[in-house]
């Protein structure tokens, strides 16, 4: 027996403040959604309001979240210490301001959304090199580093087709096609960097959550090389304008997802803990959605309908990314919480189990709540009917307030 | 009582805190010796990367320092054997669900 003493811990404070903001953009996200009714429901994604909603939640909830989460999850998951700390408050808030000015260019003032975007960008440069950074000095590489680092240089074309989409705004003219810009930062974005991301930390909180042990990682390589080649394909049909390439891509995604929901399953039957917590339950639920829409976006590709493709991606972005978010969150925000308080306590005084630290029936309403929204909303705009919209919509929002209610009681236990 | 049942029983007290199950019934103590009031502690986690590494091993040091006659507590903790589920007891096994 070789001991091998060896410690990561990030100051929590960091991650905490990804996460508050994170929480507190999305209520906004989902008010502004609310107010947006008619015109989202007619179809109409492209405006104004919307954008702002969408990038408030992408960028402010997610993105901040993904971060704050990946400064907790990094050290810990890859066994190497975050490179700047101090960076990693810079790049907060840098971002924070970044994201908030940019939302309120989008929302007033279109056209000059171009330079608080370039204090977005730089934001999110910055994380990029304090993970690049991060990542290198990692001692041994596995799959999950391949996902992650391949989902990070999915974020950096995300922000670099968004930054020409800001920039046809500001100057009125075009650097390159428009809707493949639009198309191809959508595809990066949300199947790149997001999807990618939270398949790669679920090869690490999915044995952890579940206790599972003696499964092979040997099929995290066929669900790596599928997906990767998937968004390859689908961003050369963008390119070209292929209608057959656009099918085999989304097509590709498909299968590259059925792997990894059979890998995850293959994990849980070897699992220790019979008993799941109600959060986790709930992030394995958006893992079933996520393989449910990428079928639907395979079927729909072969009759190339964008309007129902759109609105695919939003549930998709509602009930696979945003569940898995708010289902982890759960999981991550009483650890953070119990981390700061009682960690030196342990072995000295009695001190509550992280299941104490919230209630659990509780984050289980919540999580049906938002689930039982996200699929009102999804059928309300496909079939444009305004007032299931404001019903669901306004059950999201009041899940909004719920979330960001519990997430700040967790700091006064 | 024997010293080393006094220390079994204080790491007894150290959970982790996510299973809500002691080190001792989660089979991660690999090795304990006592000499001349120094303690010395091999031990595992479930998982490498648990994020709770710090919070426990310090809870190990923590729990048999205050112990009386105790001069010096030492843990180290390996991966090699990794852990594995038979290293349970029984009665961590009933509170992860099982026999039910």
């Amino acid at each position: 027996m070789i001991p091998t003493n060896t410690a990561y811990e990030t100051n929590i404070r960091l991650p905490f403040l990804f996460i508050v903001f994170g929480v507190i953009a999305f209520a906004a996200s989902q008010t502004i959604m609310l107010a947006a009714g008619p015109t989202i429901v007619n179809g109409a994604f492209r405006l104004p309001t919307i954008w702002a909603a969408a990038h408030l939640a992408m960028l402010g909830f997610a993105l901040m979240v993904a971060m704050g989460a990946m400064y907790q999850l990094v050290p810990v998951a890859f066994l190497t210490p975050i490179w700047s700390e101090r960076l990693g408050f810079v790049q907060f808030f840098i971002t924070a301001a970044g994201i908030a000015l940019f939302s309120a260019s989008l929302a007033f003032h279109a056209r000059a959304a171009f330079f608080p975007g370039l204090l977005l960008v730089l934001g999110i440069v910055l994380f990029l090199f304090q993970m690049a950074m991060t990542l290198r000095k990692q001692a041994k590489k596995n799959m999950m580093t391949l996902f992650v680092s391949t989902a990070l240089v999915c974020l950096l074309f995300t922000i670099v087709f968004g930054l020409t989409l800001a920039f046809h705004f500001w100057s009125g003219t075009q650097t390159m096609d428009h809707l493949f810009a639009l198309k191809t930062h959508i595809l990066f974005g949300v199947f790149g960097w997001f999807t990618l991301l939270i398949i790669g930390f679920s090869y690490k909180m999915v044995p952890m959550f579940s206790l599972a042990h003696g499964f092979s990682m040997k099929p995290a390589r066929y669900v790596y090389a599928a997906y990767v080649t998937g968004l390859a394909v689908t961003f050369v049909s963008f390119w070209k304008n292929h209608q057959a390439a656009f099918v085999a891509g989304a097509g590709l995604l498909f299968i590259a997802f059925a792997l990894f929901v059979y890998h995850i399953s293959s994990m849980l039957r070897k699992r220790m803990k019979k008993r799941l917590d109600r959060p986790f339950q709930f992030a394995l639920l958006a893992i079933a959605i996520a393989l449910i829409l990428h079928g639907a976006a395979f079927i729909l590709s072969f009759f190339g309908d964008h309007r129902k493709i759109a609105i695919v991606i939003y549930g998709y972005l509602l009930g696979w990314i945003m569940l898995s978010i708010i289902g982890y969150l759960y999981k991550i925000v009483p650890f953070l919480w119990w981390t700061h308080r009682y960690s030196k306590k342990i072995g000295k005084e009695n001190v509550p189990t992280l299941k104490q630290m919230m209630n659990e029936n509780w984050t289980a309403v919540q999580c049906a709540l938002f689930t039982i929204s996200a699929i009102g909303v999804t059928i309300a705009l496909d079939v444009s009917n305004l007032p299931l919209f404001y019903i669901a919509q306004g059950a999201m929002t009041l899940f909004s307030l719920l979330f960001v209610g519990t997430v700040i009681s967790v700091l006064r236990k | 009582m024997d010293i080393r049942e006094l220390v079994l029983q204080q790491l007894r007290t150290v959970f982790d805190p996510e299973l809500g199950i002691n080190v001792v019934d989660l089979g991660l103590i690999y090795d304990l010796q006592i000499s001349d009031g120094n303690i010395y502690i091999l031990m595992t986690l479930t998982t490498p990367g648990c994020p709770l590494h710090d919070s426990i091993v310090g809870g190990v040091k923590r729990a048999l320092e205050h112990i009386d006659g105790i001069r010096d507590v030492k843990v180290e903790v390996t991966w090699n054997p990794p852990w594995t589920p038979e290293r349970m007891s029984e009665e961590a096994l009933r509170q992860l669900g099982h026999f039910s």
